[in-house]
């Protein structure tokens, strides 16, 4: 069977076939048409046999038409674009596509793998955790390359994505999910009450099963009425439709999450168009017409291509156009054989049988059969026969003796799932229906309902009144009411069904689920060795997992394993269903949020001063703040530091410290507020003036410290650090609201107001004067250490000045509304040119605190007290604050406990480290003997020689000790000399000055 | 999740932060046994199958604190209230009880 | 008068470039903007000042209300913000501050926020894909104030036409990085 689509019927279906498409699979050139899937056009080019299976790489054609597929995976493209795990039955044909199948080698037809066929003792029901186990060391080297090569899906690119993918919200009355026939009517009834709907189907064209069905509805083609329907949904401006769009997730509160396929049916996207897009959609009404998905039936070698459900052949047919095999089997315990055998006939394919589970055949299905000349056969399809693919089958009448038929095709149906998926993602169980034979939504969450097949009602009127139902129903419960619409005139056909789910005595193995390689052997196997409940043995037997999520197999699993412990299916139970529904990229999770776009960055005000002077940046938080500024010459990040660190200490320095938090602090009780933030002593504050101050965190432990500016009675002026500013916005927020919400004090950030520079050395007042209006005195007597005020810059710019240093030297930080920052970074520059000033990092200050002895991130970092950093007097004794009582704890108060301390090489040469642990000299270098670490390391310009600061157990009483600084990553074991932890100006005469 | 924002509206969960038990008070600095009860302030927590009363930040919203009654076997919210009114109400109900035993 | 040296940079030089057919993107560089926190029973006292001399009175929550020459906009609990042109030098905190010293608190933000008006007809489409609220006619109208969130980045955004036009308000800093985002969601506008 083979030859340019071969297999196409000679007219129907709903292709176009005025444009033949081209594509390849495992190389070999076919062409489709516009409308198949890619295993519509396989099957219409005699292509059957189309991968290999998980564990044995047994040979697997085409199950199903639609997304519950668990065989015909491919990967789909090349290059950057492959993608592994593609189901041929929902991906559209498009000209030139590439798809290949996967997991066989060399080819499919000869798969050297397949031999784990013959290894199958060994791939049994939890076959990771017995056969692998021993010895551990083999795990890694030897077992787990083994099985990966051996047992698996498809490739994964290995170049970066190359699309693009985005996300969207969308908000409406009524979420319709699924566009077969209930859909169409709950949508059409929602709608034309005023509703805002949306109406999401997984397809390309909305139908649902009508698509695959030879239906009528008001006395015409169901097509035409879908045409009409379509139309009318598509003129109301309240409708929207996104086809391509799997709803896959329900959330709480009406919120739904789907994937649009937006480019996937092209070769490439175009440039301007991301290939897939995520809907967070918010419904107030939920209708879930999802449908309802075949089952096979389990019986011998249920999985040899040509083995099909009995609905996906009806929709090659017709809607395909396609014969799925020239001689076909009909085995079914419901009436679905009965609109099988007359599509088959209709289609021209010989029907060998129509083999019926039950005892005898409702009366209409002996008359349909003896209408088109079939066999009926009341008993079972036992085995297929066929190395790779289905050539005959053993029948086993109820009565009389089994005997053999030469097929190509088994059409097979254990009748259909509602799709209940969606309305359990909340945690609702699904209720099981005898007389379905199905499990059948339960206690739905608030605002959800169900209609159609969903909801179990297959038959087609039955349907479309229940969707109209639905939607009429949901569309008041928003607020809409309007007359209920009329059902359309159309049949119910007949969906009787006797519970059948598996063939005793077979020859050959009977799978459950096939995308796993589950076999019923597995499921006893499992019973046998204790797994009875249900998700221990989905767990232990892998069933219900991967791609297809069990969709066809695992109620068969669950009624095999009722009968194997006794008990009905209900008692037995179902595995929950998570989302998603259906496969989705996480490239589409991630939307926008990759790479250089990751997350959003904040530029500070010398941002792009910086870019064009080749400085370079460093993350904080969100922010890019300059690291340090190369010049030309300098060989390295330590020479341009060194550098700078030396400009300040002997000039001037500028350094953008814009991105500190800065926060309004203000109102009659601004002070109280503030005194319970903060463990130091603020009521002496005054006016003018500026101090800086430790927050705690209610445990006890360090959150912040920042300076405190009081600009008038009642207006403080707080600074937060660069990385904790939303953190401790928060914390305010917190305490104002919910811990002390009788004072009255309004909040407010100022950090985006204030483009803000460090002005840093012993001339920086010279500078200073040069940028400062004439009319404000910024002597050292009129403006001291500590001093805050208003002034005017430039001629009459808003100016907040700051006398405050975390150099330790003469330093002020001087704020101007945001929009002047990047001028006055340049006239600062320009200013400073004749005093020798230059540009400084966050690296430059980094050293120059750590020289000083300044707490910043390594110290702050979640696990130090005050006192641990050597901040201990500052708390005040005499308030409440945050912090002070769990502060006081005696594990935090243990004067054991690691505190700072300076350090240095006792080889002045050698480079500390941070992150060393501190081992005393004569001990040896265990966890045991660990006496703290270093938090901070600089090589410090200033004395020439690396120095640190660390927390070390009794630290400040080991003052001259020489102890070990050992770092076992870099394998570094260095003496070093405990230190105070001020390197430079220890009595701070400079920041003085 | 949803949360209906007393002063925004209805909005989406990624629009808030979870602090935690809105049930716990913190205690007076001139507690008792101070250590005690603020041990039990910090670290003691309930833990409930059911309604609990939770504290939410509207970090991407209007900054208030909110108080949210949500089921925990559900996530069904029954209500949002500002934490501040709350508090208030919560500090008088307080004062009321002082006055009666006082 | 401000020395000549000292250029005003625009926060919202990004933008520009991103408008497209059936999206206008008018920057507004030239706004005075000062945060209004009234004390605690203050609120009607400081709408009955704004009243007074510029006939507007504080508007409710998630709301914005425009004069002829400020417009008043509610900017979180208890916390507005004035809005106005600056022309040749008007300064909403220095305007404001002498009127309502005492009951409120006053604050100058004009330069804390990169701002700009989105128009034409991909406008509501646009700004959906990124801001999680409901912009649809029926649920958001002019005068309608939200403050959320896009690519997260915050954003207070406000209906300001009926064409519709939106204003969008967001943190100087992130202006860059919203334009990255703008270009993303309008891509297949540039077709």
């Amino acid at each position: 069977m083979s030859g340019p689509q071969s297999n196409r019927l000679a007219s129907g279906g709903r292709i176009d076939r005025s444009r033949a498409l081209r594509f390849t699979f495992d190389g070999r050139s076919y062409s489709g048409f516009s409308g198949d899937t890619l295993a519509s056009a396989l099957l219409a080019n005699g292509v059957r046999l189309v991968g290999r299976s998980f564990k044995y790489h047994r040979p697997r054609g085409i199950l199903s038409a639609g997304s519950e597929e668990p065989n015909a995976l491919v990967e789909l493209r090349n290059g950057a674009r492959r993608e592994p795990n593609t189901r041929a039955t929902t991906a559209e044909l498009f000209d030139g596509l590439v798809a290949e199948s996967q997991n066989r080698w060399p080819s499919l037809a000869l798969d050297v793998m397949s031999v784990n066929s013959l290894l199958a003792p060994v791939f049994v029901a939890g076959f990771y955790y017995k056969t692998f186990m021993w010895p551990a060391a083999f795990w890694e080297k030897l077992y787990e390359p083994m099985i990966r090569r051996a047992a698996g899906l498809g490739r994964a690119a290995a170049e970066p994505d190359s699309d693009s993918y985005e996300k969207v919200s969308a908000f409406c009355d009524v979420l319709v999910i699924g566009g077969g026939p209930a859909g169409l009517m709950a949508a059409l009834a929602a709608a034309r009450s005023g509703a805002r709907v949306i109406l999401t189907d997984e397809s390309f064209a909305l139908g649902g099963r009508l698509l695959s069905e030879r239906a009528e509805i008001d006395g015409g083609d169901a097509n035409a009425w879908i045409a009409r329907v379509r139309d009318e949904l598509d003129a109301l401006a309240n409708v929207r439709i996104l086809t391509r769009t799997t709803l896959f997730a329900a959330y709480d509160s009406g919120t739904c999450a789907a994937i649009e396929r937006v480019a996937d049916h092209l070769a490439a996207p175009p440039p301007h168009m991301p290939r897939q897009r995520i809907w967070r959609i918010i419904a107030k009404q939920v209708i879930v017409t999802a449908g309802a998905t075949e089952r096979p039936i389990v019986f011998g070698n249920n999985d040899r291509p040509g083995v099909m459900l009995a609905g996906a052949v009806r929709s090659y047919i017709n809607r395909f156009g396609v014969a799925p095999g020239r001689r076909a089997v009909v085995f079914a315990n419901n009436d679905d054989g009965c609109a099988t055998v007359r599509d088959l006939a209709s289609a021209g394919i010989e029907i060998a049988a129509l083999v019926d589970t039950r005892a005898s055949s409702p009366q209409y299905i002996s008359e349909l059969a003896a209408h088109h000349g079939v066999r009926l056969v009341n008993g079972v399809v036992t085995d297929v026969e066929g190395r790779l693919g289905v050539r005959s089958v053993r029948i086993r009448p109820h009565a009389g003796a089994p005997f053999t038929l030469d097929c190509d095709l088994v059409a097979v149906s254990s009748g259909w799932n509602p799709n209940v998926q969606i309305t359990t993602h909340l945690g609702g169980k699904p209720r099981w229906s005898d007389t379905l034979a199905a499990f059948v939504p339960g206690e739905l969450p608030r605002g959800m309902s169900v209609a159609g097949a969903a909801a179990g009602d297959y038959a087609l009127y039955t349907s479309l009144a229940g969707g109209a139902r639905a939607g009429h129903t949901a569309a008041e419960a928003t607020g809409f009411s309007s007359p209920p619409i009329d059902t359309p005139r159309a049949d119910d056909e007949p969906t009787s069904i006797a519970a059948f789910w598996h063939v005793q005595g077979t020859r050959h193995k009977a799978f459950v689920d096939f995308q796993n390689d589950v076999a019923t052997t597995d499921i006893a196997l499992a019973e046998r060795e204790g797994y009875r409940s249900i998700e221990h043995v989905k767990r232990y037997t892998t069933l219900g997992m991967a791609t297809d999520q069990g969709r066809t197999g695992s109620v068969n699993a669950i009624a095999i394993l009722a009968a194997l412990t006794d008990k009905s299916i209900p008692e037995t139970g179902v595995t929950a269903a998570r989302p998603p529904f259906t496969p989705v990229a996480l490239g589409a999770f991630a939307g926008h949020h990759r790479g250089r776009t990751f997350k959003p960055e904040r530029r500070p005000a010398s941002y792009d001063w910086t870019k064009a002077n080749a400085g370079v940046l460093v993350e904080t938080g969100l922010w890019l703040r300059p690291a340090y500024f190369p010049r030309a010459g300098e060989r390295d990040w330590l020479e341009s530091v060194s550098r700078e660190v030396a400009t300040v200490r002997s000039a001037v320095g500028i350094c953008d410290v814009s991105t500190l938090g800065k926060i309004n602090v203000q109102g009659p009780d601004a002070l109280a507020l503030l005194e319970r933030l903060y463990a130091n002593d603020l009521a002496s504050l005054r006016v003018g003036r500026a101090r800086y101050g430790v927050m705690l965190r209610e445990d006890g432990f360090l959150m912040d410290d920042g300076t405190i500016a009081r600009l008038d009675e009642q207006h403080y002026f707080v600074t937060t650090t660069t990385a904790n500013a939303a953190k401790v916005y928060q914390h305010m927020q917190f305490a104002l609201q919910w811990l002390w919400p009788e004072l009255d004090v309004q909040i407010a950030s100022a950090t985006e107001q204030w483009a803000q520079f460090a002005i840093a050395g012993p001339r920086a007042r010279e500078l200073l004067r040069e940028i400062i209006d004439a009319a404000h005195d910024i002597s050292n007597a009129a403006f001291p250490y500590l001093a805050v005020g208003d002034v005017t810059c430039c001629g009459g710019i808003k100016t907040r000045l700051y006398r405050l240093s975390f150099s330790g030297e003469l330093a002020y930080e001087i704020g101007v509304p945001a929009r002047f920052g990047p001028a006055l970074w340049q006239r600062l520059l320009l200013a400073g040119e004749p005093l020798g000033a230059c540009a400084y990092g966050s690296e430059a200050l980094g050293v120059m605190r750590i020289e000083k002895g300044h707490i910043s991130g390594p110290e702050l970092n979640g696990t130090t007290t005050a006192a641990d950093v050597g901040l201990g007097a500052m708390r005040s004794r005499k308030k409440d604050y945050i912090g002070r009582v769990l502060g006081e704890r005696p594990g935090l108060v243990d004067p054991a406990r690691p505190a700072l301390v300076g350090l240095r090489p006792v080889e002045r040469a050698q480079r500390l480290r941070a992150g060393a642990h501190f081992i005393a000299r004569t001990a040896e270098a265990t966890a045991a003997n660990d006496d703290g670490y270093m938090t901070s390391t600089a090589f410090s310009p200033s004395l020439g020689h690396w120095i640190g600061l660390g927390l070390l157990r009794h630290g400040p009483q080991r003052q001259g000790e020489i102890i070990r600084a050992v770092d076992p990553v870099r394998g570094e074991d260095v003496l070093v000399e405990v230190v105070a932890p001020v390197f430079i100006d220890a009595r701070g005469e400079r920041l003085r000055a | 999740m949803r949360i209906a924002c007393p002063h925004c509206g209805d909005r989406g969960l990624d629009e808030f932060v979870f602090l935690g038990d809105a049930r716990v008070t913190r205690p007076m600095a001139d507690a008792a046994e101070p250590a005690d009860a603020f041990h039990a302030y910090g670290y003691l927590r309930m833990n409930p199958a059911g309604p609990t009363d939770e504290l939410w930040f509207h970090a991407a919203g209007c900054h208030a604190w909110l108080v949210v009654t949500r089921d925990t076997r559900t996530h069904v919210i029954a209500s949002v209230r500002l934490a501040r009114d709350v508090a208030l109400e919560l500090r008088a109900v307080a004062s009321t009880t002082e006055d009666a035993s006082a | 008068m401000p020395d000549p040296i000292l250029q005003p940079a625009s926060a919202v030089a990004a933008w520009t470039p991103v408008a497209t057919a059936g999206l206008s993107i008018d920057v507004r560089d030239d706004l005075t903007i000062a945060g209004i926190a009234p004390f605690r029973g203050k609120a009607q006292a400081v709408s009955e000042a704004l009243a007074e001399r510029y006939g507007l009175a504080l508007p409710a929550a998630c709301r914005r209300i425009s004069g002829d020459d400020i417009t008043l906009q509610w900017s979180g609990p208890d916390q507005w913000i004035a809005i106005a042109g600056r022309g040749a030098a008007r300064d909403l905190e220095v305007e404001l501050k002498p009127l309502l010293a005492g009951p409120a608190a006053v604050v100058e933000h004009s330069d804390a926020r990169a701002v700009g008006v989105f128009s034409g007809k991909h406008a509501r489409d646009v700004l959906a894909k990124g801001l999680p609220i409901d912009l649809h006619e029926r649920a958001f109208r002019v005068g309608d104030v939200a403050i959320t969130h896009a690519n997260h980045i915050g954003v207070t955004i406000t209906q300001t036409g009926n064409e519709p036009a939106y204003e969008i308000m967001l943190y100087r800093s992130y202006a860059d990085s919203f334009a990255d985002w703008l270009r993303h969601a309008t891509a297949e506008l540039t077709a």
